[in-house]
Order: C-alpha cells, then sequence, then structure tokens
C-alpha cells in the first residue's frame, strides 16, 4: 500500500491529558508522525497557549487539513483552539477520548477534513458504553 | 469466500493491542475481512481497530473469520495463524 498524506491532528487539553491520550495511541499503533499534543499549563498565558498551537498546527500539516481535538467544550483549550478555526483547512471536535485518537491514527482513504471532524465527532460518541450493560445478559422485556 | 472458526486464546482476549496487530495484517490484504462472535450476530471490519473492539471478545470466545477477495487464501492462513499464536502474547 503506498502511503497516503495524511489529515495532521493536535490534542490540546488542560494539563497532561493530551501527551498521555497520545502516548496510550501510540503504544496501541505505534508511532504517530501525523498528531502531536499540546497541554495548556494552569498559569500559561493565551498568547503563549497560541503560539504553542500555532507552532502544532505548522509541524503536523500535510497539507489536507487539521484537526484539533480538545479536552471539554467550554473549557480554555477549546476556547484557544478555536480561534484557529478555518472551515475545511482547521476543524475542531471537542471531548477527545481514546477512540478518537486511534480514529485519526488509522488513516487508510483520503477522506476530506469535515468527513474525518465528523467520523471522529461519531467515533468518540459510539465508543462510550455502560460495560455493564453488555456483561449482564439483556433482561426479559416484560412491558412491551 | 472462506470461513473459519477460531478461539481467542490470549489472557487478555481481544484487546486493543491484539486489534490493532490484527488489523495491520488484514490491510495488507484486498480481499475484505469481517469477524463475528459465534455467539451473536455483531460483525466487525477487520481492518478498523475500533470496529473489533466492540466484539468485546474475552479468551475462549470464538471468532468467525470471514474472508472475501482475490488473495482470501493468503489472507486466511496468516490470520489464523495470528489467532493461533495468541496475537505473540502467549
Amino acid at each position: 500500500m503506498s502511503e497516503i498524506k495524511k489529515i495532521g491532528c493536535v490534542i490540546v487539553s488542560h494539563g497532561q491529558v493530551a501527551n498521555e491520550l497520545l502516548s496510550a495511541a501510540e503504544n496501541v499503533v505505534g508511532d504517530l508522525g501525523h498528531i502531536t499534543a499540546v497541554s495548556i499549563g494552569w498559569h500559561d498565558e493565551v498568547e503563549s497557549a497560541k503560539e504553542q498551537i500555532s507552532r502544532a498546527i505548522v509541524q503536523v500539516s500535510e497539507g489536507r487539513g487539521v484537526l484539533l481535538l480538545t479536552d471539554m467544550f467550554g473549557g480554555t483549550p477549546t476556547n484557544i483552539s478555536a480561534m484557529f478555526y478555518e472551515q475545511g483547512e482547521v476543524e475542531i471536535v471537542t471531548g477527545v477520548n481514546l477512540p478518537m485518537v486511534i480514529k485519526v491514527a488509522n488513516q487508510n482513504t483520503e477522506i476530506p477534513l469535515t468527513q474525518m471532524a465528523d467520523e471522529v465527532e461519531n467515533q468518540g460518541k459510539e465508543a462510550i458504553y455502560q460495560a455493564g450493560d453488555l456483561l449482564i445478559p439483556k433482561k426479559m422485556i416484560k412491558d412491551a | 469466500m472462506l470461513e473459519s472458526n477460531v478461539k481467542i486464546v490470549n489472557q487478555l482476549g481481544l484487546h486493543a493491542r491484539a486489534a490493532a496487530q490484527l488489523v495491520k495484517l488484514s490491510i495488507k490484504f484486498s480481499s475484505s475481512v469481517k469477524i463475528h462472535r459465534t455467539d451473536s450476530n455483531i460483525e466487525a471490519d477487520a481492518k478498523s481497530i475500533l470496529s473489533i473492539l466492540t466484539l468485546a471478545a474475552s479468551r475462549g470466545t470464538t471468532i468467525k473469520i470471514t474472508i472475501n477477495g482475490s488473495d482470501e487464501e493468503q489472507a486466511l492462513e496468516e490470520i489464523e495463524q495470528l489467532f493461533i499464536n495468541g496475537f505473540g502474547e502467549l
């Protein structure tokens, strides 16, 4: 299979969450050159955080756009990331979890960034289960 | 189309790193590679880690592999071997 150009990705979070998510994903799928992490320190100035994200975007960009995965809607990492929003060039998806990072890690086909953003959003939502619902046999539905 | 049943033998079951190995092997082939638990109808694409993980297949689970395409024979042989070897974790 020939190497395809990948959509770049920056994970942006409070504290070290971003670094650790990336490290966990790399343990599963191997080195991920097209994904990087930016941890916004609790006391960082907005300008320095913005600068870090900006550099990260340049670092991972392969010309097909960059997806910013942030930890929480409404939080500072998301709010600063939102300043980089440019439809089709830089998209932002909030509430990052490990399945979302793995989704971005595995790119076998060239899809547009907006489609990737949709797929990652859906993947993140679909990957949430109450494990108990799967472990205990489904109760008989009495009142149909 | 080729089909085969295999048992999960490694202690951790079809977990993330095992799933990653299965994907790495499956994408080498042009054939489609589907797997599903013999005790349910949930099917997973063996070329997607996240799809495989939805099976939640622990040790002892029997998995049916279904391969369809021009290189299906080679694919089945290598994929079966990966399961038998417990994804290299035995």
